[in-house]
């Protein structure tokens, strides 16, 4: 059982790789013994152990009642987790504490509780923060959809003040999962916290990103952070707008039902305070009203309609576009389009 | 400049032949590693209710080609091979509806959340920290199916009981370190149980206290402390904030005071709008990608800040937020995805689905396809051994069962804002989210029957009516902590 199989997403929207567990251990409720595949070592224990002697574990007390969803933990991970509650309750950071972190961690990646304390302890002892990276670079490629780690990472980073090797580790953490939201997450951290926006390199790699998968959306939403999004709403200069709108227009040319790029393309054109109507002959390559058999691009025909609907007396192709939309070229959104047909009229009330 | 060339749609009548044949189908489903376990006969000829689902979903498609195939195509492309069977016909064999699409499987789900809220062997120790979420998702989806969960209520009180920190709020469990979103399914679960012994057992104070150490100077909320800073933050806040009915005045010793802040409100909306993003939709924090689950967290957010068309409109871009949500929807599946080409997804039934209601009180109704929603979620996110799911070819979960029917609930009933609700409830401190109603079923175009109808849930607090009215209410008759 490869933990690597993390697919399922939404885990991550709130607590961690929970749904991928689920799937995964669902087998194992369902009769599968827990004889595991993950080549693991031998059980750890503690209260046999010399170096922790002196620690009286405070075992989990679940009261009178028996609890909902509860978990019968094995007696490794229920003793472990007994010994660091007594370390909290007294609270010790120390050497032995790290190697007990690592070792709950081990069981549940998932723990923020251990993390938390995990990177208290590493502060508290002046650990070498080199060390603490280079031992989270296995343990993130294997939990990649995993709040705890990332966070983690971050504070230790901002703690080094360095983002050396950052780079590269976070570009192979993409080459697994080119599209995981904390990696770009914690990407547009960096480039924030170590001032990267006009790091020639940092733009580069973004854009062999988008070249790899040009419909790869959250490689669009790092670029717009380098050049406007992260800029405390800086406009942008007329080379950089002129420099974005030509190389979004090559991307829209590799596949022109591609949404990110005509997005992009309209939120750079308002940044740079230009009217949508900067780029009508290009959407017209894409979707004429004269020729509506041949429409290579609804996302051309939807901004074609801001734009008719932005010109005096243009109403009708507006609407003769959104026509399009809801009855041929993007019928599921009818409403949607419709809605947009309202608001034309709504707007020549007002004019 | 490579022109793409409009494709030749492939005509109903040949995806009919490959229906009638059946054996392309069959060998599609079971030669993936997708729902390997599950057994599917050949279905023979297409029933007409097959041959109108296929000629609906011809209808939807956007009959566009692109010859460029690149990672996220093929993905796509490999993601609706195994989607369509399940939206044209009935591999599940489950009893079809008027509509000829498969019936809500209430019991099979029923028991489902049920077997969730027992016991669960070691192995599962990586979700020590996760408990409040599937308490949460298993009483939240129960009560959508019409359950009556009273039988589970001491038992959730006591479980709880274990996992409130003495410094204030909820961690996963017994000893573990108060967090946000943990606290935030604890005291929805609580409140879906019900009962003032239940109400009773949250310490308000410390709650104060802990959600006074999250507020941060710039407006958001961290989820814990030394954790990290994003809109779920913001979002779980303003929820206990508000369901609790605590003072919005920070405490004193909050860390936010010494930066000048006063309440919990300080730069809240405003943080929120740095939030939404350069496509429309809403971010974690400012600058990541939007993405549905925020997006609905910070609708959430602003909902509860104020009357929707109020807050939405001061802090939010709308028809730019609409656009965006607009395009969340998939096609020809029906359902939700959460971000620009990505797949489509069933929890993205509730935290895309859910936004309408917030937006629509803020705008206009009718802008979203229902029935489309109500589509996917009956004929693909139902899981054969019961409860539902991301897609076919998923297993089932707690968590995606909880927010397909939550979706479910979003596409079949209409949730309306109505100030003049609930008068004597909620004047003051965060009282927004109590003017909401339902106000009957969305009848149009349906592709559902009454009995596959779920429940109404509260669309801010995604928990039933009653709950939501009745915890407040309680915490309003309180005097003090």
């Amino acid at each position: 059982m490869s933990l690597q199989l993390i697919r399922s997403f939404i885990a991550n929207i709130f607590l961690s790789p929970f749904a991928f567990l689920r799937i995964i251990l669902l087998r194992l409720r369902k009769g599968f013994t827990y004889t595991s595949e993950y080549t693991m070592p031998p059980p750890k224990f503690y209260h046999d152990d010399e170096a922790w002697k002196d620690v009286e574990p405070l075992p989990q007390d679940d009261g009178g009642m028996h609890p909902l969803a509860a978990i019968a933990y094995t007696e490794e991970y229920s003793e472990a987790m007994g010994y660091l509650r007594a370390v909290m309750a007294s609270n010790e950071f120390s050497e032995r504490v790290l190697g007990l972190t690592e070792h709950i961690i081990s069981m549940n990646p998932a723990h923020y509780t251990v993390w938390l304390y995990r990177a208290k302890t590493i502060s508290e002892l002046g650990k070498p923060l080199q060390d603490e990276i280079e031992w989270l670079n296995p343990t993130a490629l294997k939990h990649l959809k995993n709040y705890q780690i990332w966070h983690h990472r971050q504070t230790i980073i901002d703690a080094l003040g360095s983002p050396e090797g950052e780079a590269e580790f976070v570009s192979q953490m993409l080459e697994k999962d080119e599209k995981n939201y904390h990696v770009w997450s914690y990407r547009q951290w960096l480039v924030k916290r170590f001032d990267l926006f006009d790091n020639l390199e940092e733009l580069q790699w973004t854009e062999s990103m988008i070249d790899a998968d040009v419909r790869n959306n959250s490689a669009w939403n790092h670029r717009y952070y380098l050049v406007i999004g992260g800029r405390e709403g800086h406009a942008p200069s007329e080379e950089v707008t002129k420099r974005e709108i030509e190389y979004t227009k090559e991307a829209i040319r590799k596949a022109s039902q591609n949404q990110s790029p005509w997005n992009y393309l309209k939120g750079i054109l308002r940044a740079a305070q230009l009217p949508k109507s900067t780029i009508k002959s290009f959407a017209t390559e894409f979707a004429d009203l004269e020729a509506p058999d041949d429409v290579y691009s609804s996302h051309a025909l939807d901004l074609l309609a801001d734009i008719y609907a932005e010109e005096e007396n243009n109403k009708e192709s507006a609407e003769k576009a959104l026509d399009l939309l809801a009855t041929r070229y993007d019928p599921i959104r009818a409403n949607y389009w419709n809605y947009r047909k309202g608001l034309l009229s709504q707007s020549e009330v007002a004019a | 400049m490579t022109v793409p060339l409009r494709s030749s749609a492939q005509v109903p009548s040949e995806r009919l032949e490959e229906i009638i044949s059946g054996e392309g189908r069959i060998e599609e489903l079971s030669d993936s590693e997708l729902g390997s376990e599950d057994e599917y006969e050949d279905m023979g000829t297409a029933t007409p209710e097959e041959q109108a689902n296929i000629a609906y979903l011809e209808c939807v498609r956007i009959p566009i080609h692109e010859d460029l195939q690149t990672s996220t195509s093929k993905t796509q492309d490999e993601t609706l091979k195994v989607i369509l069977p399940f939206l044209e016909g009935n591999p599940n064999e489950f009893t079809l509806n008027s509509h000829g699409i498969s019936q809500l499987q209430r019991k099979k789900h029923v028991l489902y959340l049920e077997d969730a809220l027992d016991d669960y062997p070691g192995g599962f120790a990586m979700m020590d920290a996760s408990r409040p979420w599937i308490i949460y998702w298993a009483l939240q989806g129960l009560t959508a199916l019409g359950e009556d969960i009273s039988e589970h209520q001491r038992r959730t009180a006591h479980t709880f009981s274990l996992a409130q920190h003495p410094d204030g709020g909820f961690g996963g469990g017994y000893g573990q370190l108060p967090h946000l979103a943990c606290s935030y399914a604890a005291t929805l679960s609580l409140a879906t149980a019900g009962g003032e012994a239940t109400y009773g057992s949250i310490n308000r104070k410390t709650m104060w206290h802990f959600l006074g150490r999250m507020k941060q100077a710039d407006g958001g909320f961290t989820m814990c402390q030394g954790g990290e800073e994003d809109i779920r933050g913001a979002f779980c806040a303003m929820v206990l904030l508000s369901l609790l009915n605590l003072p919005l005045e920070l405490p004193n010793d909050s860390p936010a005071r010494q930066q000048g802040l006063t309440t919990f409100t300080d730069n809240l909306g405003d943080w929120v709008s740095k939030c939404q993003s350069w496509d429309g939709g809403i971010s974690a924090a400012p600058g990541n990608e939007a993405h549905g689950a925020y997006a609905f967290c910070g609708l959430g957010c602003l909902s509860i800040l104020g009357a929707p068309k109020e807050t939405l409109n001061k802090y939010l871009d709308i028809p730019l937020l609409v656009h965006w949500m607009s395009s969340r929807q998939c096609t020809p599946e029906g359902g939700y995805n959460g971000r620009t080409n990505k797949l489509v997804d069933g929890c993205y039934s509730h935290w895309v689905g859910g936004c309408w209601s917030l937006v629509e009180a803020a705008t206009t109704t009718g802008i979203w396809n229902r029935a489309a929603l109500g589509r996917y979620i009956l004929a693909a996110a139902q899981d054969k051994k019961g409860g539902l799911r991301d897609k076919p070819g998923k297993r089932s979960d707690a968590y995606h069962t909880c927010y397909n029917l939550a979706g479910l609930s979003a596409a079949q009933h209409r949730y309306v804002y109505d100030e003049g609700i609930n008068k004597g409830l909620g004047e003051v401190g965060l009282g927004a989210p109590f003017r909401w109603k339902a106000e009957g079923l969305y009848e149009e175009d349906t592709m559902w029957d009454a009995s596959d109808v779920v429940g109404k849930i509260h669309p801010v607090f995604v928990i039933p009516f009653r709950a939501v009215y009745e915890c407040r209410r309680y915490f309003e008759d309180k005097e003090g902590f």
